[in-house]
This record gives C-alpha cells, sequence and structure tokens, in this order.
C-alpha cells in the first residue's frame, strides 16, 4: 500500500509509454503498431503536462490567481504535441491503408517476405 | 565585419515555405523559376549570414519580445552557421540541376521547398521543442517523398521509416518532459548551465538516454539504421532527394549529436561510448554496402559508414579529430551529393540500377562519368581530394596502433565497396548514343567534382575559413600516405576481385535479410536501455 501511495499520476503515464513499447515489440499486425505507438505519443504527452503541477493547480487562464496557476509552458507546447501526434497517426494510417491495398496484407513478417 | 546585408534569422527560415505556399498555386514552369530564385536568395543570405558569424559575433534572436531562457530562440554560432550555408548552397546545386526535370511538379517543388525550411530551422533553433517540431516536419516531409511515385516498394520503406522515427519521437517527447520537469527550462544555453548547477547529475541520465536514443536514430548509428538505405536509397524517390537525404538531411542528426552532448556536458560524457558505437557503424555500414547489388543502395549504406566514421571522429576526443570530423560533415555533403546526383543520371539512362549491368559510363557519358569519379576519389580519400584531408585529421586524434588500425579498416572497407561501385565506369557500353541533357546537370556535376578536387588542395584553408581552425595539412600529402593509398588499392582491387567475387551466395543472404519492425523496435529498445546503464555507471 506504501507503493502504491507513493505513486502519483506521471508515473502512470511513464507506465503507459513503457505498456505501448511493449505493444510495438510484440504486435505483427501493422494498424495495432500504430495503435501502440500513438499510446507512446499520448503518455509522453500526458507526462508532460504533469511537469510541475501544483497539488491543486487550476487552468492557466485568464482570472485565475497567479500563484494558482498551474505551469502554462507545457499546457501550450503540448497543444502543438498533440496535433503533431494527431497528423502523424492519420499519415501512418493512410499508408497502412495503401501498404493493405498493394501487399493484401498487414503482417510486418509477411510484408518481409512479399518484397524480396 | 558587416559588409553583406542581412535577414534576421525567422525570416531566413521561413522563405522556402513562404514563397512555396504562394508559389504552389502558380503554374508550374513559373514555381519552378520562383524556387530557383528562392533557393538562391536562401543562399546569398545564408552566406551573408556565415560572413556575419565568421568574422563577427554570433548572432541570436529572441522570437517574439520575450526575455532571454523564456523566448524561443534562434542562433548562428560557428557550429550552426557554416552547416546552414551548406544547406543553402547545396539546395542550390540541387535545384540547379533539376530545373528542366520532369518530376518537378508543384507538389514535389513544395515538399522540397518545405524540407529546405525544416533543416535550415532546426540548425539555427535553440530552443529543444522548437527542434522536436522541426523534426517532425521533416519527417512527414520525407515519408511523402520516399514514396513520391507510388510504386509498390516504396509504399511498405515509407510506412517503416515513419514509424520507426514515429517511436523515436516519442522517446524524444518523454526526454524533453523529464528534461523540463527536472530543469524548467527548454532553450539549450540555458540547459547547459542549469544541468552545470543541478546537485545531483544523475537526475539528468534518464532524459539524456530518451533523447539521445532518438538523435541517435536520426543520425542512423549502429544499430539504429535500418530505416536509411530504405530512405535514401529508395527506388521511386528522384535522385535529387537521395542527394539531399544523405547530404544534409542526415547531418542534421550528427550536428544534434554534437549540440546535446554538449548540452549535458557538465554531467555526462559518453563521448567513449558514441566513439565505439561511431566505429562499428562504420565497419557495418561497408560490409552492407559490398552486399549490394543496387547502385544506390550502395551509395545509401555508404552514408551509414561515413556518418560512423563522422561520429567517430567528432567523439575521439582530441581536437583535430573533432574539426576533422565537422569537416566530413562538409565534404560527405559534397561528394555524397555528387555520387547521388550522378547515380540518379546514370540510372535514367540505363534504365536499370544494378551495378553489373551497367557498363562503361566514361565513354556514354564522359562528364557525368568523370565527375562520379571525382566524388569515388573523394569518399575512398585518395590524396589531393577532400576525402583525404578531413580522414587525415581523424587518423592524427587516434593514438596507438589500435586506433590506426581501425581506420584502416574503414579506409580499406570503404575503397572495397567503391571498387565494386567503379566498375560501372569502366568497360564497352551497349550503345554509345546518350540521350540529349540539360546543360545544367553536366555543369552541376562538374562544380560538385571540382569542389572535391579543391577541398583537397586547399584543405588547410578550407578548414580555416569555414570553422577558423588553423591546421598543417602538410602530413597529409607526405609520400608514405600517397603509398598507402595506392597499397591501399591495389589490396582492394585485389581482394575484389579474389574474394567479393566469390562469395557472391553469401552476399545474397546478407543482402536479402531483413529485420522487421520488431526487431527493430527490439534494437532501439537495446539502444536505449544500454545508453542508460553506460551513462549511469560513468556519472
Amino acid at each position: 500500500m506504501a507503493l502504491i501511495r507513493m505513486l502519483d499520476v506521471s508515473h502512470l503515464t511513464v507506465l503507459l509509454f513503457f505498456v505501448g513499447l511493449y505493444g510495438a515489440l510484440t504486435q505483427r499486425n501493422i494498424i495495432k503498431t500504430v495503435i501502440s505507438v500513438g499510446v507512446m505519443d499520448i503518455a509522453a504527452i500526458s507526462f508532460f503536462m504533469l511537469a510541475n503541477y501544483p497539488d491543486d493547480g487550476k487552468p492557466p487562464i485568464a482570472g485565475t490567481p497567479v500563484e494558482m496557476m498551474a505551469d502554462p509552458v507545457p499546457q501550450a507546447l503540448m497543444i502543438t504535441a498533440i496535433v503533431i501526434g494527431v497528423s502523424v497517426t492519420a499519415m501512418c494510417l493512410a499508408m497502412a491503408m495503401r501498404v493493405a491495398y498493394r501487399y493484401d496484407t498487414s503482417d510486418w513478417d509477411i510484408l518481409i517476405w512479399r518484397n524480396r | 565585419m558587416t559588409a553583406l546585408p542581412t535577414i534576421p534569422l525567422h525570416l531566413l527560415a521561413l522563405l522556402p515555405v513562404t514563397v512555396a505556399a504562394f508559389g504552389f498555386f502558380l503554374p508550374r514552369r513559373a514555381f519552378q523559376l520562383l524556387g530557383l530564385l528562392t533557393t538562391a536568395v536562401v543562399a546569398f543570405f545564408a552566406l551573408a549570414l556565415f560572413v556575419e558569424v565568421r568574422w563577427g559575433a554570433e548572432v541570436v534572436e529572441l522570437l517574439a519580445g520575450w526575455e532571454d531562457r523564456i523566448a524561443i530562440k534562434l542562433v548562428a554560432d560557428g557550429l550552426s552557421a557554416p552547416l546552414v550555408l551548406l544547406t543553402a548552397l547545396f539546395m542550390l546545386g540541387t535545384f540547379l540541376f533539376s530545373t528542366r526535370a520532369s518530376y518537378m511538379d508543384n507538389t514535389f517543388l513544395f515538399l522540397i521547398m518545405l524540407l529546405e525550411t525544416a533543416i535550415i530551422a532546426a540548425f539555427l533553433s535553440g530552443d529543444i521543442f522548437n527542434i522536436y517540431v522541426l523534426f517532425e516536419l521533416g519527417m512527414l516531409t520525407i515519408a511523402i517523398l520516399i514514396m513520391y511515385k507510388k510504386d509498390k516498394q516504396s509504399v511498405y520503406d515509407g510506412i517503416f521509416y515513419l514509424m520507426m522515427n514515429f517511436i523515436a519521437m516519442a522517446f524524444m517527447l518523454l526526454g524533453i518532459g523529464y528534461l523540463y520537469r527536472t530543469t524548467g527550462v527548454l532553450d539549450l544555453f540555458a540547459l547547459h548551465t542549469r544541468i552545470g548547477e543541478l546537485s545531483d547529475p544523475r537526475s539528468v541520465v534518464v532524459p539524456y538516454a530518451f533523447i539521445m536514443t532518438a538523435v541517435a536514430l536520426k543520425a542512423a548509428l549502429m544499430p539504429l539504421f535500418g530505416w536509411l538505405p530504405r530512405a535514401h536509397g529508395a527506388p521511386s524517390a528522384p535522385s535529387i532527394v537521395s542527394a539531399i537525404l544523405s547530404g544534409v538531411q542526415v547531418k542534421f542528426g550528427v550536428y544534434l549529436l554534437v549540440r546535446i552532448q554538449w548540452v549535458f556536458s557538465p554531467a555526462i560524457d559518453a563521448a567513449p561510448f558514441f566513439a565505439v558505437v561511431g566505429f562499428v557503424t562504420a565497419v557495418v555500414g561497408f560490409l552492407l554496402a559490398i552486399a549490394q547489388k543496387d547502385i544506390k543502395l550502395i551509395l545509401a549504406y555508404h552514408t551509414v559508414s561515413q556518418v560512423g566514421l563522422i561520429v567517430l571522429g567528432l567523439n575521439l576526443g582530441p581536437e583535430v579529430a573533432y574539426w576533422g570530423g565537422l569537416m566530413h560533415i562538409v565534404n560527405h555533403a559534397l561528394f555524397k551529393g555528387l555520387l547521388f546526383l550522378t547515380a540518379g543520371i546514370i540510372i535514367e539512362e540505363y534504365g536499370t540500377r544494378y551495378y553489373n549491368e551497367i557498363r562503361g559510363v566514361f565513354r556514354r557519358m564522359p562528364i557525368v562519368g568523370i565527375a562520379a569519379l571525382a566524388g569515388v576519389l573523394g569518399i575512398t580519400g585518395a590524396p589531393f581530394f577532400n576525402g583525404s584531408i578531413s580522414k587525415y585529421f581523424i587518423q592524427r586524434g587516434m593514438q596507438g596502433n589500435l586506433g590506426e588500425l581501425g581506420m584502416f579498416i574503414i579506409n580499406f572497407g570503404t575503397l572495397l565497396s567503391f571498387v565494386k561501385y567503379s566498375t560501372i565506369l569502366f568497360g564497352k557500353p551497349s550503345t554509345d548514343a546518350p540521350a540529349d541533357r540539360d546543360p545544367f546537370v553536366g555543369g552541376v556535376s562538374l562544380t560538385f567534382g571540382l569542389a572535391c578536387l579543391a577541398g583537397g588542395i586547399f584543405g588547410g584553408a578550407a578548414i580555416a575559413l569555414l570553422f577558423g581552425q588553423e591546421y598543417s595539412i602538410a602530413g597529409a600529402y607526405d609520400a608514405e600516405k600517397i603509398i598507402a593509398f595506392v597499397a591501399t588499392l591495389v589490396l582492394g582491387v585485389l581482394s575484389y576481385r579474389f574474394i567479393v567475387e566469390r562469395i557472391g551466395d553469401f552476399l545474397e543472404s546478407v543482402r536479402t535479410y531483413r529485420f522487421n519492425f520488431n526487431q527493430v523496435t527490439m534494437f532501439l529498445s537495446a539502444f536505449f536501455v544500454s545508453l542508460l546503464a553506460y551513462a549511469y555507471i560513468t556519472v
């Protein structure tokens, strides 16, 4: 129980990152690897969002007293990172679709064989 | 000294993409001319910037009027200004080379100019999150360029490239988050100071490993180079894409390797680790290059090998090897760009990509052949060509027999694989009638070739001009150096004739062996864990 109390949300995001990495290491289906890497990306973004977050921080928008604000820099940066993550995932999925059409499979191992 | 007019750094970086966004709606011919004009203007301002940084002071620009350490910063200093100049001139050369090429349509031009912005802005960026964003921009652009002609193989190459880099970028983002949490800044220079002030240097080991894994993948170090030959040698990408990727884009990873190592230098020194990794990369790169049949893939694997050599030089320790490594970045851009451009012409002319089906380039296309030979002499480090100078500097940094032996192995391997490559130049072609070529094609190739020669003859002046370092190159022209080169060449030809040609089956199995995506992710994780362990033990 002491261990569980020590954990906070940012530890969970690191755990989620490695869950995603596990997926990328083990899944042979392209769509599943895209999902896994997407999970890694989201985990990294959540981790970044929680950087320097005070215990009862408020969103850094107009009207919030300065001393209660959460650090605004990560929030601003992560909007960019989320947009990038969405577009790269979309691009990966579009290419996965093309691969599936051309090769008639979405398994990394079979793809190697069909490429020889 | 401010003889030349300068423009703000952000305008220099944004100029190509802004013009491209408007030019996209012009007719194709007008867009081509506009693109050429823009790259010329960018090259001019990059030159002005270089002059100002080299003989004046470094240029720092804080965006949006915030104060230092809070603002997003753009910096041109002694390290980034020469590389910006190199990129701009290189882009100008490739644009001239392909002014009338059939693949230069509006989408392609837009992507190339977007890539130019991404590379230049990334060199100028002094903010680690900005670098992350520009990495992602470059990655998406390149992924589209790889599969530009949409044939079967290239779709696979494209998704493989994209997924590998996506994973690396997730590593980098987590690392940046960790670093921000520990230090509270994102500015590279402020990070350097803050890391020096940390009470426990071990607290930055984890972000260091995360960020450096991503950077090592971008620089295509062993064992993370799997994406590079697919991207740089992609059959469907026009050769100028390969030239840009191999000539300047991969150098950005190397540049960042130097920068980030400097940022973390108060706490962590992993130079020996990267020197060993660089050496292994150099050896594995040429071994795989020997096994290839496709001439573009031979060149692509060679980029891996040469990047390993650069990283080895940068991390050896002695000053002379460090500057030799930086000089080799410039030299490699020249001869590898030249080799890829000429390879593209040769493939177009002969209609095949396999080295054993191409013969007699000298007779059929004398100018292209001579230019390609200059590139080959440059990359193998022949005396009086630029490769010999930077390799000589790197070699001077290696003390003792073991280092000399390592350098000899790399030199020998480079020669051996280029003996294979050079077989396309000689012999009798099936037909003597070459197709009509744009005069710019031969002109640009010869200019690159002459630059290779000039970089060798005036090697000392070149390093003094670009980086302000005074080193004597007299030792590079000793009789024993020249004899050593000739002896290595003879040994290379003999081993090619009597060893390489007889183990075709073995090479075939090496050539066709492929790692799947999961295995490559495994390599990435293994690299991360070993870098983490190394940094943790040595701190």
